[in-house]
């Protein structure tokens, strides 16, 4: 089973794709900062990471750095859904940019094809 | 014109021979010989010039002819007189007499004493007009003073040097009473010219020029001001000095912040709404699969999480509106015990969803308070949620409790605290709480709602006292009169008051 990583600061959101990707299929983690998100991913190393940009303390754009500097992280794919408007170049390796609210046929098709 | 005479002559056969004499140079000529046809006639002629013998050694005429003077100043009296009397009249008369001529009068005496008078009115009148244009220009000069004194702008006149000659009252009061100082010196506190001076482009093409500033007044206040400035030329056209005029705009640039900061509020609130608006889709979501599923723990799930999203969007709505529209309260009299409950049930969906438990404590019967219902409940419940995030947002405990007091402090008055264990408030965050746009929470605050629960409290005549301590947890007692305050002593509190009077109540505490 693949697992995804879900980086979100509102519990709500992390509540609901959790619930969207386990009825998909998928197992999953989350963190609700940048530190916890670090943390998980070294531990689990998902095979797909979802992460918001704005966060409380240290923003989506660290996280992303961070992970890129660790051997076993940096080729993980993720997927930026943020409420930022604008915030699509804020991870140009990210390979897909939604923005809040998303669709959710669009995401867990865009999911799917990366897991392949 | 025709020139009015009147001749004043006991002796009727000369007076005659003289109005014949003066009617061939074309004079209108009145006669009079006692002081009774004097006054009868002087009213209904204008004669600007009197022939008179005085009469004397009665001084009747003598008084009259002075008093005639007197009342006008511009009529000239020629006097003649017998040689006994000559001297007599000239004592008497003196300078009320532009002319003294012996009898019998001598044509030519006559033409000349009559040419001396008409100089002395055609000089008077001039002198007249003279005086009525130097009072016109008295009142214009005084007029432009006062406007230069009252605009309500910096005027200064500069010389080539940039030297003050000339300034204006607002300018003495914010900058001093600097004539002959340096403009640069005065305005911008420096000791050479400025690169770019309005002045000096206008000594130069003598046209006028504008710019915005920034100046240090005297008390080192500093103002944003737009500059024009103005040729002034002299009788030749060649420009002398240089008139600038400044327009203190602080007020504007000062709005100008605060319509960014509302624009940032508006940023930083529509990314709040796409998390609520994201977070309601999976509400639905769940909800949906849920029903699907036939999963009932799923669908209770999901409808707390719909009815939560669905109460902060309502929650936000109502904040902007409160922030957007004005403050008008409506008072309505409402069972303060059916009040409390209805704050803590809404406060208990949040708590029980963030697994912090909620003590409440009412007391009975506490009457009833006049408030304005919906806005005095979003404020109670600003300050529940308040607890139950700084419950949540704290990692260092497990268990976390917010306690609800609701208890009557007087039969007029009523208090609810509000006490939870989580993550406290350090120093700045305890003064800056209340200040619009303030938030401790990121993306999730828009930092409206406190500032707007302080101030709902406030305009009911309420107060709060807040105590906390980092990671131990705050308590926030706040009280209330149960009868709507006196609006007349109700005062709005200005926005920038708010941060001041809130440090205030800290130090007294």
């Amino acid at each position: 089973m693949k697992k995804i990583l879900i980086v979100d600061d509102d519990p709500n959101i992390i509540d609901y794709l959790t619930t969207l990707f386990e009825d998909n299929g998928y197992s999953t983690f989350s963190a609700h900062d940048v530190k916890e998100g670090l943390a998980v991913a070294r531990e689990e190393i998902p095979d797909l990471i979802t992460l918001d940009l704005e966060m409380p303390e240290e923003w989506g754009p660290r996280f992303y750095r961070k992970m890129s500097q660790e051997k076993s992280l940096k080729n993980i794919p993720v997927i930026v859904i943020s409420g930022l408007s604008g915030g699509d170049h804020a991870i140009g390796k990210a390979v897909a940019y939604l923005s809040k609210p998303f669709d959710r046929e669009k995401l867990l098709e865009i999911v799917k094809e990366t897991l392949q | 014109m025709v020139d009015e005479i009147l001749i004043i002559d006991n002796d009727p056969s000369h007076a005659k021979a003289l109005g014949v004499y003066l009617e061939r140079k074309r004079m209108e000529v009145h006669m009079a010989s006692t002081t009774e046809d004097v006054m009868v006639l002087f009213d209904n002629i204008s004669a600007k010039v009197v022939l008179a013998d005085p009469g004397l050694p009665d001084m009747e005429m003598v008084y009259l002819l002075k008093q005639i003077k007197t009342a006008q100043p511009k009529l000239q009296i020629i006097v003649m007189a017998t040689p006994g009397q000559f001297d007599h009249a000239m004592a008497e008369l003196k300078n009320d007499a532009v002319h003294y001529l012996m009898k019998p009068v001598k044509s030519t005496a006559l033409d000349m004493a009559l040419y001396q008078a008409r100089s002395w009115i055609a000089l008077n009148n001039k002198l007249e007009a003279n005086e009525k244009k130097l009072k016109v220009f008295r009142h214009t000069q005084s007029l432009f003073q006062q406007l230069f004194d009252e605009v309500p702008c910096y005027i200064s006149v500069q010389d080539r040097q940039f030297r003050l000659t000339a300034t204006n009252k607002m300018f003495k009061k914010d900058f001093g009473d600097e004539i002959g100082s340096h403009c640069f010196s005065v305005y911008k506190h420096r000791e050479s010219p400025c690169q770019e001076c309005p002045v000096a482009d206008t000594f130069e093409d003598g046209r006028p020029h504008t710019t915005e500033e920034v100046v240090t007044s005297k008390s080192g206040k500093q103002y944003n001001v737009i500059t024009w400035t103005a040729p002034i030329r002299n009788g030749d056209g060649e420009i002398t000095q240089v008139m600038e005029m400044s327009t203190n705009i602080t007020q504007i640039r000062q709005l100008q912040d605060h319509l960014t900061s509302l624009g940032l509020m508006i940023g930083s609130m529509s990314h709040g709404v796409k998390g609520m608006l994201t977070a309601l889709d999976g509400g639905i979501y769940q909800l949906e699969t849920g029903l699907a599923k036939n999963d009932q723990e799923r669908t209770n799930r999901a409808f707390d999480q719909v009815r939560q999203m669905t109460g902060r969007i309502r929650k936000m709505v109502l904040e902007i509106l409160y922030y957007a529209k004005s403050r008008e309260l409506r008072y309505r009299s409402i069972d303060i015990n059916e009040m409390a409950a209805k704050v803590v049930g809404d406060a208990m969906a949040i708590a029980s969803k963030n697994g912090v438990h909620l003590e409440a404590n009412i007391s009975s019967s506490m009457g009833f308070i006049d408030v304005d219902p919906t806005w005095m409940q979003a404020a109670l419940v600003n300050f529940m949620e308040n607890a139950i995030d700084a419950c949540t947002y704290d990692r260092s405990k497990k268990d976390h409790t917010v306690k609800f007091d609701a208890f009557e402090m007087s039969p007029d008055r009523i208090c609810f605290i509000i006490q939870d264990n989580g993550m406290g408030m350090d120093q700045e965050t305890k003064e800056k709480m209340f200040t619009l746009f303030f938030t401790s929470k990121g993306s999730q605050g828009t930092g409206l709602g406190l500032f707007i629960a302080n101030r709902v409290i406030r305009q009911h005549g309420g107060n709060i006292k807040v105590e906390s301590e980092p990671r131990k947890g705050s308590r926030f007692q706040i009280c209330l009169p149960k009868s709507k305050p006196d609006q007349s002593k109700m005062v709005d509190i200005p926005l920038k008051v708010l941060e001041i009077e809130n440090n205030e109540t800290d130090n007294k505490k």
